[in-house]
Parts: C-alpha cells; sequence; structure tokens
C-alpha cells in the first residue's frame, strides 16, 4: 500500500510509503483531498518514503492550497534524503510547514 | 560515446519504478554521489512521464527506450520514444509560481541537468531527448 492512515493528536496521518510516482499518485491525491473533505488537518508523513516525483509533489501542493483556503494545516513530517532533496530543489521546503518528528507536531 | 546500458519498456507507468532501479544502477557504476543519484533518477523518471503523460497521451503499447552512455566529461542519457515528434521550444521552461500546477516536471530536469536538448528525429516519427551531466571528479 503506497501509504497507511492513522490519527494523531487532532490529525489525520497519511504515512507514504516506498515511492510516489505518476503511477501512485492519484491514489494519495485522492485521500489527502478525502482528509480534507471532512475538515481535518492532515500530516504527511515522509519516514517510509525513499521517492516522489513532480506528480507527488504537485498534489501535496494543490492539497496544501485547499488546506489554507479551508484554514486547515498541512505539515510535511521526518523528510530526508530524496525527497527532501526535491523539496529544496523547488524552494517549496519554504512553503509546507515541516517537522523532523511527529513528536514535535505541536496539538 | 560507450555505451552502458539500454532500457526498452513500454510506455506505462508501472514500468516507471523499474526504469528509476537501473538509471539508479548505472549512475552508481559512474561513481557519482547518493545526492546526485537521486536527482538524476528524477531527472530520467520526470523525462518518462512527460513522455506516458504527452508523448503518447497515456497510450501504453507506445515504446521507450532509455540508452545511458559516458564519455570522457559526461554522462549521457537517451530518451527515445516514436511518437509525433515535437517542437524544441516544448522543452522551454517558464517561470512561474511552484504553488500553481503544471511544469514542475520539466523544471526539475532542467534544474538538475547540465543540458537539456532535442537530437534532430533520425525519421519522421519519434523523438530523442538528449540529458547531459558533468562526471564526478574522481
Amino acid at each position: 500500500m503506497i501509504y497507511q492512515q492513522t490519527t494523531y493528536l487532532h490529525y489525520q496521518c497519511l504515512q507514504l510509503n516506498g515511492e510516489v510516482d505518476l503511477h501512485n499518485s492519484p491514489q494519495v491525491r485522492k485521500q489527502l483531498l478525502a482528509i480534507l473533505k471532512k475538515g481535518d488537518s492532515v500530516l504527511v508523513d515522509f519516514s517510509t518514503l525513499s521517492y516522489i516525483d513532480s506528480s507527488g509533489i504537485a498534489t501535496l501542493v494543490e492539497a496544501f492550497n485547499i488546506a489554507k483556503n479551508k484554514q486547515l494545516t498541512l505539515t510535511i513530517v521526518a523528510a530526508s534524503g530524496g525527497p527532501l532533496q526535491v523539496l529544496e530543489l523547488t524552494n517549496l521546503d519554504k512553503v509546507f510547514p515541516m517537522v523532523a518528528n511527529l513528536t514535535d507536531v505541536k496539538e | 560515446m560507450k555505451l552502458n546500458r539500454r532500457i526498452e519498456h513500454c510506455a506505462s507507468t508501472e514500468k516507471l519504478c523499474q526504469i528509476r532501479a537501473e538509471v539508479r544502477q548505472a549512475c552508481q557504476q559512474m561513481h557519482f554521489c547518493q545526492e546526485d543519484i537521486n536527482l538524476i533518477t528524477l531527472a530520467i523518471d520526470e523525462a518518462c512521464t512527460n513522455i506516458i503523460r504527452y508523448a503518447y497521451s497515456g497510450d501504453e503499447s507506445g515504446r521507450l527506450i532509455v540508452s545511458i552512455f559516458h564519455n570522457e566529461s559526461d554522462a549521457i542519457f537517451h530518451l527515445q520514444d516514436f511518437a509525433k515528434c515535437i517542437s524544441p521550444s516544448c522543452l522551454e521552461v517558464r517561470k512561474k509560481n511552484l504553488t500553481e500546477p503544471g511544469g514542475l516536471g520539466l523544471q526539475l530536469i532542467h534544474q538538475v541537468m547540465d543540458q537539456v536538448q532535442l537530437l534532430p528525429p533520425s525519421s519522421s516519427i519519434g523523438n530523442i531527448l538528449e540529458l547531459k551531466k558533468h562526471l564526478p571528479l574522481l
């Protein structure tokens, strides 16, 4: 499964697994938009994510913009390695709220 | 110019993962550092994604060939499709706000690679995109 969903504090946490690309980013998009439609803020956990392409990044940007319009939040958790490089390359590390660990998330 | 590897698949998103794995292996053999391997793999993946999405418009019967070469100074990647010829202007990057949709893949390719160009078509069908990255100094 490309993601696992859990509840953490008052957030829905979507843990992304393995590699997100054009093949599976529509699944991630569908789930992220469903969470936001229910009115929940979301944590996107990158701790078990090894790769993300521009379709995955575009999905996160779309969800981030929707969250902002609904006065919800979308926070990236534990980005490292290749996925962090992509965020830095696109300067989105300065756009998305990011925390190093789930325990750093404020209630 | 020496051929390191030739990867041929149908133009399906299911094959992207295999293509990335082979590109990573080829980059390791050319002694790129892990950071560069991540970025080169991203650039090749984005180019393959564009071929699947735009050149073939999702038609999975199309063929996609990634040939990896090196010379004294560069790693050279040729991405070949057999779709309708495209104009070199399709490779131009428009300055954009990154929080707006569209064109991010092409922008990443240009950011990562040292040279991006369409080779002159050898026939009336298909395109060859050439991406070059300077080899690491050993």
